[in-house]
This record gives structure tokens, C-alpha cells and sequence, in this order.
């Protein structure tokens, strides 16, 4: 049996602040066959993951056999997790996408953006809310990190 | 993570989180040199370090007002 990624702490912690998921959530996960360091890693991290509650599910995609979805979810780069909500046979898709190998303190960011999709809420401040309610522009935020 | 939770409020809003030594190319074209670094809007704006949500607010409004 391989190794997993996450030991049995750090997944039993997981476990626990996923009892916090309220609606359900999907994942897609967008790899690539070659020339791409941290697909399978990522791959199994998000397997792992996802795996921790009954409300996370994955579907397993390749940027180029599953070229018509990724350019639909508007993914580029590989690895690449696109998180929306699910209810029911609807997907909700909120532009959270992630670019890399979520590592290091971009892990508890995709545990807490998990949380936040599931909780279907922004959780920002009504005056932010309104600006970016009324925008008729595009904005595309791209937050660039390293793995600590 | 910020930039997620704006992109939660309008489907005009995507953010992406992007791990800057798989991207090399990328990160050198938005010339990232601290990290974590917001880009807006392909270089219309951007923020270094992590800032509060008022600070991200105003500079995305900046890069709305400056973009030719």
C-alpha cells in the first residue's frame, strides 16, 4: 500500500473541521501527462482530502483529453482545482480555481476555502459585498505563492 | 483565502491561486517578486504581502479606474 501524503494527525484534524461542511462540494481536478512535476501529488493530496467527508466529492480530469471542460472552467495550467458547490445536479461555480501543488500554508488555504464554498457565503464585509455585486467589469485575482 | 472569497460574490470575479516556482514564466511576466502577490487584471494592479480586505478592495477599484 503506498504511503499517504497527510498522517494520521494532520487527516484526523482535517476530519474534524470538516464536520463544519454544510452544503456540498465538488472538485475538479485538472492534471497532465507530461511535464508536470507536481500532478500526481497533487492528484493524491486532493484524493486524500476529499476523501475525508462524504460532502467533498472529486472528478479527475486531463487538461488535454478534457480539453472542452478545462477551457469551459477556463484552466490553463496544470495542476489546476477548480472547487464549486453542488446541489443536487446543479454546480455552482464561484472562480476559485488553484494553479500548483496547494502546499505548505496554501494547504489550510484549500481546506478553508473548502469550508467556505460548502457554507455557500463570502463571508466579506457588506460594503465589499456591494462593490463586487455591482461590478460590470471582469477582475481576474491572481495570488501568487511559493511553498513554505 | 481573500481573493477567493471576493470571487465568491460576482461570477464577473476569478481568483486563482497560483504556486510561483511551477510557473516560472508567469511569475517572471508579472515581475513577482514578494510573495503572497495579488495581481489584477494582467498587471492593472497589484499588492505585495497579504492585506486586509479594505486594502484589496481599493486597489482592485484603482485598477479598474487606470485600465486603458
Amino acid at each position: 500500500m503506498t504511503e499517504k501524503l497527510l498522517n494520521d494527525e494532520v487527516a484526523a484534524q482535517v476530519q474534524e473541521v470538516f464536520q463544519d461542511l454544510k452544503g456540498d462540494v465538488e472538485v475538479l481536478f485538472f492534471g497532465k501527462k507530461t511535464d508536470c512535476q507536481y500532478c500526481d501529488e497533487t492528484q493524491k493530496l486532493i484524493e486524500e482530502v476529499t476523501g475525508l467527508s462524504d460532502k467533498l466529492n472529486l472528478g479527475i480530469y486531463d487538461i488535454d483529453d478534457d480539453a472542452e471542460l478545462a477551457a469551459q472552467y477556463k484552466v490553463d495550467k496544470a495542476p489546476g482545482l477548480v472547487l464549486t458547490g453542488r446541489e443536487g445536479d446543479q454546480s455552482i461555480d464561484y472562480g476559485i480555481r488553484f494553479a500548483g501543488i496547494p502546499s505548505g500554508h496554501e494547504f489550510s488555504s484549500l481546506i478553508h476555502d473548502l469550508i467556505l464554498v460548502s457554507g455557500r457565503d463570502s463571508g466579506l464585509s457588506q460594503e465589499t459585498r456591494d462593490f463586487l455585486k455591482d461590478l460590470e467589469k471582469p477582475v481576474h485575482l491572481q495570488v501568487f505563492v511559493t511553498p513554505t | 483565502m481573500l481573493a477567493h472569497q471576493m470571487a465568491m460574490e460576482n461570477p464577473l470575479v476569478e481568483a486563482e491561486m497560483v504556486e510561483a516556482t511551477e510557473f516560472p514564466e508567469l511569475s517572471q511576466r508579472h515581475n513577482v517578486s514578494g510573495v503572497p502577490q495579488t495581481t489584477i487584471n494582467d498587471g492593472a494592479g497589484a499588492v505585495i504581502g497579504a492585506v486586509p480586505e479594505d486594502h484589496l478592495l481599493a486597489e482592485i477599484k484603482r485598477a479598474l479606474t487606470n485600465a486603458r
